[in-house]
């Protein structure tokens, strides 16, 4: 079910109007949205120009939200020395950031911002950052959002959402940090009361081509995901997907939900530094320890514990899967595995 | 609020390395802040800008400013760690993880099987129970080596363990070949688990060491009959940022840096892989 918008809360923004609100919040903020190259999203730092080559619409970025708040490769230590960075940079704003992308912090913020144990380098990016995101108004080839009970259009961890509509945005806070901002640039927003229904409907819209879609690949219900990986443990499917692996990890690095890093130390003139560095658990040497014990020896095993996580190992310790529909690693595996065949492969015998 | 670095080590002094046999050494550090951790946890030991592993601290949980570290040359790390020296300066991060849980040891006999350079870990809680002796029934410590020259604290374990608290404290010493001086017991460690005067019932079982070695002294122990939830182990996994992180160390819905790395054997008995 979609949940009706009502006018509580909304507000419409024009195009020029999100172009003064980039350029006024430029000033706390490093700001970045997507920007069209062959035909695909990346993210682009928006600098004098403003939002004009920015695409607020469409589907999400190639690179998962992931990089901002954790990056390829940070320095998380100089030791022995206690202080933590030198130069105090602008926290990052996301324009244009689309619903898997936020479905995956349910991870990420279980994962690096939870107690005991808290990732100041996480944790601070998070709540300094500012997230205004944006329903998708397409969806693509390798989409399947809906199919695991993720929406095409945002529903949490948003600071501000836009609903593109002709001439501008639908505009709902989510968060006081939000609300903020959105009264303190009272002047550049009018009523959404003539837009709300139009929006309703293109969500429901899109959802519903985008489930038409998703019919096709016919992954199990996600309901019965669980079940079906873990009825599959032992068969000999992981063997056959293993195939075309060839190791590479592209999918465990665009993946937004990926969060496996390893610390690596190197000398940095008379320092010592540490690095943290993404990391990809179908390389042979993830889970190998300093004596060769391996439990994960064989590419099938390391394989299926890419899905044991996704969609076992998550859905038992928070709830969700570490899986948000986003279609990335199937564009990004030189191997053709396509994460929905896998899943379809699962329930059949 | 400031945050604590979780991957910023402590400066640490090596004060002195013990060679225990020809690929163990044991080294005895000093912190410069404190680091107090329980018998079963472990720490993070870096040679600085080099590259860091895990280990679990051998010495006695009561002595507060300094610990020992046992370690076996077996990799990159442990190599170049082999190669310390009195006064070097290493990193040390911890203490991480579940210690053993000596208050449900409490009344009971407990019983130690150690293999090789796992008995590090059975010392410090070995130590740990010396301390309250009182507090439990009895200790029986059955200790495994390859060879009568790859047994570790050979002082302790041939001699003055033996002689702590007769009536309390006892110990089977085996090794799986011998050699021309060796007069005691052959055979794996597994053979020291034949003929318990045991009351299973009231009693708990720790194991340590290599993943085979834990394999079948597990199910040796159950065999003998101890119940799964009697039997604690520790489990050796890729343990690399020590918070539940970095996702090396997973296994089944557990991070063994977290969850474990002592874990009761009834709590993952259910999980594949985990011997391996």
């Amino acid at each position: 079910m979609i949940p009706e918008r009502t006018t509580l809360n909304l507000y419409f923004i024009n195009k020029p109007n999100l172009d003064r609100l980039a350029k006024s919040l430029s000033k706390t903020y490093k700001i970045f949205a997507p920007a069209k190259s062959d035909n695909k999203r990346f993210y682009k730092e928006i600098g004098e120009n403003g939002l004009v080559d920015s695409v607020i619409g469409e589907i999400r970025a190639v690179e998962p939200v992931k990089n901002f708040y954790f990056p390829a490769r940070t320095k998380v230590a100089e030791y022995f020395s206690k202080k933590t960075s030198d130069k105090k940079e602008k926290p990052i704003a996301i324009i244009g950031a689309k619903s898997c992308d936020l479905a995956s912090f349910r991870v990420m913020d279980y994962v690096y911002a939870k107690e005991p144990f808290r990732d100041p380098f996480y944790v601070s990016k998070r709540e300094e950052g500012l997230i205004i995101s944006s329903d998708c108004t397409c969806y693509g080839e390798t989409c399947f959002c809906v199919a695991i009970g993720i929406m095409p259009y945002p529903t949490e961890n948003f600071d501000i959402n836009l609903s593109e509509i002709d001439g501008g945005y639908v505009a709902e806070p989510g968060s006081p940090k939000g609300e903020k901002i959105i009264k303190e640039h009272s002047e550049l927003f009018q009523s959404a009361e003539p837009y709300i229904e139009k929006i309703n409907s293109n969500r429901k819209k899109l959802k519903e081509d985008l489930s038409e879609h998703v019919k096709k690949s016919n992954i199990p219900p996600k309901d019965s995901v669980q079940g079906a990986f873990k009825s599959k443990f032992d068969s000999n499917l992981w063997e056959d997907v293993a195939k075309t692996c060839v190791e590479c990890g592209a999918c465990n690095m665009i993946c937004p939900a990926c969060h496996c890093f390893i610390l690596m130390d190197q000398k940095n003139g008379n320092n010592f530094e540490r690095l943290k560095m993404w990391d990809s658990c179908l390389l042979m040497s993830f889970a190998r320890v300093a004596g060769g014990a391996n439990p994960r020896k064989l590419l099938a095993q390391r394989l299926r514990n890419r899905f044991d996580k996704k969609f076992n190992f998550f859905l038992d310790t928070i709830g969700v899967f570490g899986c948000t529909g986003c279609g990335r690693c199937t564009e990004a595996c030189p191997g053709k595995i396509d994460i929905r065949e896998v899943l379809s492969k699962l329930q059949r015998s | 609020m400031m945050i604590d670095n979780p991957y910023l080590p402590i400066k640490t002094e090596v004060l002195n390395v013990i060679e225990e046999s020809s690929n163990i050494k044991t080294f005895r550090l000093k912190p410069e802040s404190l680091l107090h951790f329980k018998a079963g946890q472990f720490v993070e030991m870096s040679i600085p800008g080099r590259g860091e592993a895990p280990f679990t601290p051998s010495s006695s949980q009561y002595e507060k400013d300094k610990l020992e570290i046992t370690i076996m040359k077996a990799g990159r790390v442990t190599s170049m760690i082999h190669s310390l020296k009195k006064g070097d300066i290493v990193g040390l991060r911890g203490p991480y993880g579940k210690e053993y849980p000596l208050s449900e040891f409490e009344g009971k006999e407990i019983l130690l099987v150690g293999g090789g350079v796992g008995l590090a870990p059975l010392r410090a809680l070995f130590l740990a129970l010396v301390h309250d002796i009182e507090k439990y029934k009895n200790v029986l410590f059955c200790c495994g080596s390859r060879t009568p020259s790859d047994i570790i604290y050979k002082d302790c374990v041939l001699d003055k363990w033996h002689n702590l608290d007769k009536k309390r404290i006892k110990l089977r010493i085996t090794v799986d070949r011998k050699d021309d001086s060796w007069k005691g017991n052959v055979g794996l460690v597994t053979t020291t688990l034949d003929n318990l005067d045991i009351n299973l019932k009231n009693s708990v079982s720790i194991v340590c060491g290599p993943p085979i070695m834990m394999k079948f002294a597990t199910f040796k122990l159950l065999e003998i009959g101890y119940k799964p939830d009697q039997i604690y182990l520790s489990m050796e996994k890729n343990m690399s940022c020590g918070v539940g992180k970095c996702g090396h160390c997973r296994l089944g819905n557990f991070y063994a840096c977290k969850d474990g790395p002592v874990f009761r054997y009834d709590k993952i008995s259910h999980i594949h892989e985990i011997w391996d």
